[in-house]
């Protein structure tokens, strides 16, 4: 993995060594809300390939993120299957999702803000389906079995949970990086950057944003199927709320869109500047969030590429005219 | 160099030094406490019930201080630990993390079921008792935790309470209730009692003619009013949140929908002085099946008055946040210690019958405090009521609606 500056390779050091750091805090608060984090940086990843390679801004990832979560608990509450094979099918549920909703509304050519639209739509109609049916638990949710055990996939010791999520994030970015790297990834980049002109040298646009699309449900999936493993409990709003959407594609705007680790120090850096604030100011809830949408604001006019543009102007070290930041 | 030490100044150091070896006693003697967490969503889309009951908590936890703390160990002062449980189940059970590190022995909380199942299940791990104020959701006593002590009813206890009360009333107005219509949110809660509420009316022998749906937030209610109008229902059975709940009075109100009761099950509003006082001709006459104190005792009226004095509403979640902290309390008395494995132990024989609810003495069976139950309110004036039960009543209730002038 390439980086143009010393101010990307400090952030990412930086990054890394905080996630180190979390195995010898003697506070368990800090573990308990990096694992959080880390499975918010899975979503985020999962907005970064559609919104941040492909420029197809979603508003609606709860849709995937809520598939996967609930394809899995419905497998392992009603139907009794594995909890590994039903985690297994809760990815694939994502990505069939991702696909579906790529599949029509491209088809029709939406895009921009309409794309956005169309994906809230599918995740605000699954919210109200699954408080609806019996299958999905209706209102009530549905609540997995208290098990520990590795074979349902439910770990007691939260440093086994944090390792498995490292492994997880750490995966998921190379999947990134492989696709970044690749001829797909680089169709993917041609059509956010004119998809006329990709269409035009020859590229089936259509098909590189459906199985962009594919992967990124399958990333959602994942998150969704992590967040039920670890919590044991979902429902409509937890899983397929609006909230999980916002957060899907605040983490990368802040950390970079379109590349591999803006999404994961968006995210982490988010809730760090949350949980200090809630540290610092106890008696005062609520201002994290006051100081998520300052963040915000100033970095969408401040930061168009995030943090990892901003940490490309400290310390460059070549002159790329293609501004291929890693 | 030459040190002379004569005996004035060795009486001075001596005093000195015992002072600073006995210091620490003192301060423990002084300043004894023992913490108890409150996890509640003190912001997000539950942020008002989670507002009002960490209010709860603390006028409990005042009272009990300033009547001498916790006597069995030497007077400690209860020392509440207040975390945001931001309205997300893994927030909630992340911030257990906060309270085990700060070395509560028991917490209470946490407004909604979703809320609660997350942060009792983090809790198990570190065998820190959860007294749950509300957690309607009968899953949250069926997943065997021996941490999870649900003091209030759930929604199975709720609806059937309340569904027999509508019974006792319809037969004691001569069965005036033949049809109803159901408008709730369609969020969990909502949609879940509709799912009920289908079911059991009929067996009554009340007709459900119109069900509605609509999403929180909801601001425009006119077209709802008009179904429901239209519906010709005689009770219309409101599940939804506050904001809702208000705007859809006014919304009957104004589209002038002749009904003969308003009767909610847990309703947003219904128990809410807020409504009552911003909503006083819209607001007359409404029932509600709800969590509630019991009017009469003298704590009861105690804590009506710290509340007004605070510059509260007093609702539901003030009383209940309020008696889970008594609860607490009386545990840690009889524990008399902060050990939080005989918190749990002293929790399960809990017996306790002098919290400010309506309950018979306390028996938690398998985390359900089987002796809990809802009470019927109703709106009466600039008052909310307690109808039912005769026992607890401050008012007779009015059903059906008199007729308008």
């Amino acid at each position: 993995m390439k980086f143009n500056s010393v101010g990307q390779i400090a952030l990412v050091v930086a990054v890394c060594a905080y996630l180190l750091s979390v195995y010898f805090m003697a506070s368990p608060v800090w573990m308990g809300f990096t694992i959080n984090a880390l499975i918010v940086a899975v979503i985020a990843q999962s907005w970064n390939i559609t919104g941040g390679f492909g420029g197809m801004s979603s508003f609606g990832h709860a849709a995937l993120y809520g598939t996967g979560a609930y394809a899995s608990a419905i497998l392992q509450v009603q139907y009794g299957v594995n909890p590994w094979l039903a985690f297994a099918i809760g990815i694939v549920a994502g990505a069939a999702m991702g696909g579906f909703i790529g599949a029509l509304a491209f088809r029709y050519g939406l895009k921009g803000s309409y794309f956005a639209l169309v994906t809230l739509a599918f995740a605000e109609v699954l919210r109200i389906c699954a408080s609806s049916f019996d299958i999905t638990g209706g209102g009530s949710g549905l609540q997995l079995k208290l098990e520990p055990g590795i074979a349902n996939l439910q770990f007691p010791d939260r440093t086994v949970v944090y390792t498995l999520l490292l492994v997880v994030v750490a995966l998921v970015m190379l999947v990134t990086y492989m696709i970044k790297k690749s001829r797909f990834g680089a169709y993917l980049v041609a059509v956010r950057e004119n998809e006329d002109a990709a269409r035009a040298l020859g590229i089936d646009t259509y098909k590189i944003k459906v199985q962009a699309m594919v992967i990124s449900g399958a990333f959602g999936g994942l998150a969704g199927a992590l967040y039920l493993q670890l919590w044991l409990f979902i429902d409509s709003t937890v899983v397929y709320g609006s909230a999980v959407s916002i957060e899907a594609l605040i983490g990368p705007i802040i950390g970079g869109a379109g590349t591999v680790w803006g999404p994961l120090i968006g995210t982490l850096g988010l809730h760090l500047l949350g949980e200090g604030a809630k540290h610092l100011l106890p008696n005062a809830p609520g201002l994290n969030f006051v100081l998520y949408a300052i963040v915000l604001i100033c970095a969408v006019r401040f930061l168009p590429r995030g943090l990892m543009g901003l940490a490309a102007l400290i310390g460059t070290l070549k002159t790329r005219k293609d501004e291929d930041h890693a | 160099m030459n040190f002379r030490i004569d005996r004035r100044d060795l009486l001075k150091a001596s005093g000195a030094m015992a002072m600073t070896l006995a210091a620490p006693s003192i301060l423990r003697a002084q300043g004894a406490t023992v913490k108890v967490g409150v996890l509640e969503p003190l912001t997000g889309n539950l942020a008002y019930n989670g507002t009002q009951s960490a209010a709860g908590a603390k006028f409990a936890a005042d009272k009990i201080n300033a009547a001498g703390g916790i006597k069995s160990m030497n007077g400690a002062m209860i020392e509440l630990v207040v975390v945001d449980a931001q309205s997300r189940p893994e927030v909630a059970a992340s911030s257990v993390d906060t309270l085990a590190q700060a070395g509560v022995v028991a917490f209470t909380g946490a407004t909604a079921s979703s809320l609660g199942l997350a942060s009792s299940q983090a809790a198990a791990k570190y065998d820190l008792a959860q007294v749950f104020s509300i957690g309607t959701a009968e899953t949250v006593v069926e997943r065997g935790l021996p941490n999870v002590f649900r003091f209030t009813p759930g929604v199975n206890k709720c609806t059937s309470v309340a569904l027999e009360n509508l019974k006792l009333l319809n037969q004691g107005a001569g069965n005036v209730v033949k049809t109803a219509a159901i408008v709730h949110e369609d969020g969990p809660f909502g949609s879940n009692m509709a799912k009920i509420l289908a079911t059991e009316l009929p067996k009554q022998g009340i007709e459900v003619v119109e069900t509605i749906s609509h999403p929180t937030p909801h601001r425009d209610f006119s077209n709802i009013a008009l179904r429901v109008k239209a519906s010709k229902a005689d009770i219309l059975i409101p599940s939804n949140y506050l904001n809702e709940y208000t705007l859809m009075a006014r919304s009957l109100r104004q589209q002038r929908v002749e009904l003969k009761a308003i009767y909610s099950i847990l309703g947003g509003a219904a128990s809410n002085i807020k409504f009552v006082r911003e909503n006083q001709e819209v607001a007359q006459y409404v029932m509600d099946c709800n969590h509630w104190y019991d009017p009469n005792k003298d704590e009861s009226k105690a804590l009506a008055e710290t509340t007004a004095a605070a510059g509260l509403d007093l609702t539901y979640d003030v009383m209940v946040s309020y008696a889970t902290i008594q609860v607490i309390a009386d545990a840690l008395e009889r524990s008399g210690s902060d050990d939080r494995k005989k918190m749990l132990e002293a929790l399960a024989a809990s017996t306790f019958d002098g919290s400010i609810m309506p309950y018979g003495p306390t028996k938690f069976v398998n985390g359900d405090n089987v002796n809990s139950r809802p009470v019927n309110t109703q709106i009466r004036g600039e008052k909310i009521e307690v109808v039912f039960p005769k026992e607890f009543a401050s008012a007779e209730p009015v059903f059906p609606i008199p007729a308008a002038q």
